[in-house]
């Protein structure tokens, strides 16, 4: 089985390891942990009759507490920036891991997931905020891990890009 | 085991996890920590560390970091960060390696953080829940300041309370501006720095902060590099009245405004005094041993090195006391001087004498030339007498007048000859009994114990043991030319800490190199021991791993922690997995502990 290394990036409390719990277990929980630390877990997938075997990433969140540590980057075959749609400073954070995992690893499939879209009403963050990003992005799309809308649709489209580049 | 020795005691008060690196894979040393196996390893799960590796996507990623620092010339040790892997290790368990390095030999050290000894996550927790809440706030604030239009106040109270997040994490703070001058600092970073904050507020980064040049420039130069390959700096500040403290310092771009920088300092003196302990000297000028007596005799030798008068070594036959004695000179400012050593007996009066004194042609029968005694040829260095307890009488008088005058007499000669020499005087008899029987002059005794040292028998520091048997296998190893033996079995190590060592060091030396070279294998086993070492009586198998208060010891730590095992671990000095077996073992019953 074919093993691909995905990392979630993106500020503290946008979602990533609630995104990584509901594709992994199906599970949400309204009571914020924060990550310590990396966290790894693992998700098997087919992809066009390929059997895939993710291992997730979840890096701690960018702030001015904790800095992601770019080696942990290396070898990953794609990865996700999760901006929280409520939080307009995420989208900065997401554009900052991005040039420091291009730095890190080069231009490897990406997508950007606009989370909590269960709080739409809350949003604040506007499509035209992320142009500039999204030109390059494999997929933009607005998911929630709560409700579970979206999630695995888009670590499937993002297997796909990571198998044909 | 293969690889190399280890001390397992000293390396289970870690509690880690702890692979050797050999040649092609990595073997756990020590003992298995009071963590392992982790509730995702089932209990059938085989400890092989290699397959663990292969498990772990982390530590796989993490080796190849670790292998390429290996490589390195970087010092240190290199960690991973935190890490969790529920499919491998169970949920909730954190982790964290650490590559280091000592001599040739390379380790990873695998951690455990509980939620006791993590409290960065609940500070992190609280400082982010109070971010997000405070962003509540911001926002509140924002459609208020609208109205008002003031923003200033806003900004002021966000700073205070980072600040106030920051503090509370124990981080310390320092702002510079974009001309380097400090602008803040913060209380805990004053409290790091014990400075007066007049000292450095308004002045440039580097005039200010009250460390060595290099650290200062260090941190300049961070200053000057882009935000990701930055590095964090460590700090070792030497204290006025206090010990040192070793700070690292993180060097980080002012968010609002990439000019300015941010110096976030830590104190981390604790784990550098931990990696210390773990990877620090375990030898003092060629004596190898860190228990707490070897610990007392190396501050002995540096406090009395430096002053220059004689010093009565005492020791049992094989302690290492002429090794005390090298120290001693080394450590002193007669060490560009010679250090020359006599053993004092087995010669007649007139030997020793000429020996020690020197004589002229003809003094004695067989004096053909004139000689120089080691008095004079250890001109301005040190002269060590061996065995002094045995030195004939008319010689101890003789030495007597040379140290109080500070000269000595050529044998067959009458001119007094000055000479500079330091005199330490080592024994392994009882120089007052001698006294008492009349064999030794009190007054010379006086004399040459105006310092004293004594060594400890192995018996009594059998947990250097394993130590020295690392120290003595590599040497040998490479003298010997075996150097396709790797290490020590572990019942041969046993066989090692029971034996009695009447012969101490020397025999405990004499029989690894017997073993070394009787062996044939790649490790040593019991059947290549000297034979005294074979039939070890169960008596002096159990004695010396019982400490005779060490009972009584736990009771009081139990009855003083009301029965909280892990406060009392930490009270009566151990380790909670050593002291969890102890329990165990001195059969204490929760009942007991608790009354
Ligand atoms: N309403 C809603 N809340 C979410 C969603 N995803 C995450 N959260 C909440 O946001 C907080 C942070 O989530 P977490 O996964 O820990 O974030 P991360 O670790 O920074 O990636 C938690 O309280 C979650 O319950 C979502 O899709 N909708
Ligand atoms: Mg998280």
């Amino acid at each position: 089985m074919i093993q691909k290394k995905i990392c979630m990036l993106g500020g503290f409390a946008v979602g990533k390891t609630s995104l990584v719990r509901q594709l992994v277990s199906g599970i949400f929980s309204e009571k914020y942990l924060t990550t310590v630390g990396v966290k790894i877990d693992q998700k098997s997938l087919s992809v066009r009759g390929q059997d895939l075997l993710l291992v997730l990433w979840d890096l701690y969140g960018d702030d001015d507490f904790q800095k992601v540590r770019a080696s942990y980057l290396q070898g990953a075959s794609g990865y996700i920036l999760v901006i929280d749609g409520t939080r307009k400073e995420t989208v900065d954070v997401a554009w900052k891991l991005h040039e420091l995992a291009r730095k890190a690893i080069g231009p490897v499939p990406f997508a950007i997931l606009l989370n909590k879209h269960d709080l739409v009403d809350e949003w604040v963050v506007k499509h035209p905020m992320i142009s500039d990003l999204s030109d390059q992005a494999c997929l933009v799309s607005m998911v929630s891990a709560k409700t579970g809308e979206g999630v695995e649709a888009a670590f499937f489209v993002l297997s796909e890009a990571i198998l044909k580049s | 085991m293969s690889g190399s020795v280890h001390d397992p005691a000293l390396l289970s008060v870690f509690d880690a996890l702890i692979f050797q690196k050999t040649v092609d894979r990595f073997d756990c040393v020590g003992d298995l920590p009071s963590w392992f196996p982790p509730p995702g390893l089932s209990r059938e799960t085989e400890l092989a560390p290699g397959q663990l590796l292969e498990h772990s996507f982390f530590l796989q990623h993490f080796l190849h970091e670790a292998k390429a620092w290996w490589d390195s010339t970087e010092t240190g040790q290199r960690k991973s960060g935190l890490w969790s892997e529920p499919a491998v290790f169970g949920e909730d368990v954190v982790l964290e390696a650490t590559a280091v390095r000592h001599g040739s030999l390379r380790y990873v050290i695998l951690q455990r953080f509980g939620p006791d000894i993590l409290p960065i996550q609940p500070l992190l927790q609280k400082a982010r829940e109070e971010q997000l809440s405070h962003r509540q706030a911001v926002k509140h604030h924002e459609r208020t300041r609208a109205q008002l239009g003031s923003r200033l106040a806003k900004s002021e109270q966000e700073r205070d309370d980072v600040m106030a997040v920051l503090d509370g994490l124990g981080l310390g703070t320092i702002m510079v501006d974009a001309n380097r001058e400090v602008t803040f600092v913060s209380a805990k970073a004053r409290e790091l720095l014990q400075t007066d904050p007049d000292r450095i507020i308004g002045r440039s980064l580097v005039e200010g902060l009250p460390w060595k040049t290099e650290d200062r420039d260090r941190v300049e130069e961070m200053r000057r590099l882009p935000g990701s390959q930055r590095q964090a700096v460590s700090v070792v500040m030497d204290g006025k009245n206090r010990s040192a403290t070793a700070l690292e310092v993180e060097v980080q771009n002012d968010p609002r405004d990439p000019r300015k920088t941010i110096l976030l300092l830590k104190d981390v003196t604790e784990m550098e005094e931990l990696r210390r302990q773990l990877v620090g000297p375990t030898q003092f000028h060629n004596l190898v041993g860190k228990c707490p007596a070897m610990r007392v005799v190396y501050e002995r030798i540096r406090d009395i090195a430096t002053v220059d008068v004689p010093v009565l070594i005492d020791g049992e036959t094989g302690t290492g006391k002429e090794l005390v004695a090298r120290a001693l000179h080394q450590l002193s400012p007669r060490h560009g001087h010679p250090f020359l050593p006599v053993n004092c007996a087995g010669l007649t009066d007139s030997l020793l004498g000429s020996q020690l004194f020197g004589h002229k042609r003809g003094a004695f029968t067989g004096a053909t030339s004139d000689h120089a005694g080691f008095f004079e040829s250890a001109e301005g260095g040190t002269l060590l007498l061996d065995e002094i307890g045995d030195m004939p009488l008319p010689i101890q008088t003789t030495l007597l007048r040379a140290l109080q005058e500070g000269e000595i007499i050529r044998l067959g000669e009458s001119r007094p000859r000055k000479v500079n020499v330091r005199v330490l005087a080592a024994t392994n008899q009882h120089l007052q009994e001698l006294v008492d029987k009349g064999a030794f002059r009190a007054d010379l005794l006086y004399r040459i114990r105006v310092a004293r040292l004594r060594l400890p028998p192995l018996r009594e520091r059998r947990e250097d043991i394993p130590l020295l048997c690392t120290a003595f296998f590599e040497k040998s190893r490479v003298a010997f030319g075996k150097m396709h033996v790797h290490g020590i079995a572990p019942e041969t190590m046993q066989r090692f800490l029971r034996y009695s060592w009447p012969g101490n060091v020397r025999e405990l030396q004499a029989a690894l190199e017997y073993a070394l070279i009787h062996c044939r294998s790649e490790i040593v086993l019991p059947t290549d021991l000297p034979p005294e070492l074979c039939d070890v009586s169960p008596a002096v198998q159990s004695l010396p791993f019982v400490k005779p208060n060490e009972r009584q010891r736990i009771l009081d730590a139990l009855t003083q922690t009301k029965g909280k095992r892990a406060q009392a671990a930490k009270l009566a000095g151990m380790s909670r997995s050593t002291f969890y077996r102890r329990l165990t073992e001195l059969k204490i019953a929760p009942e007991e502990s608790s009354g």
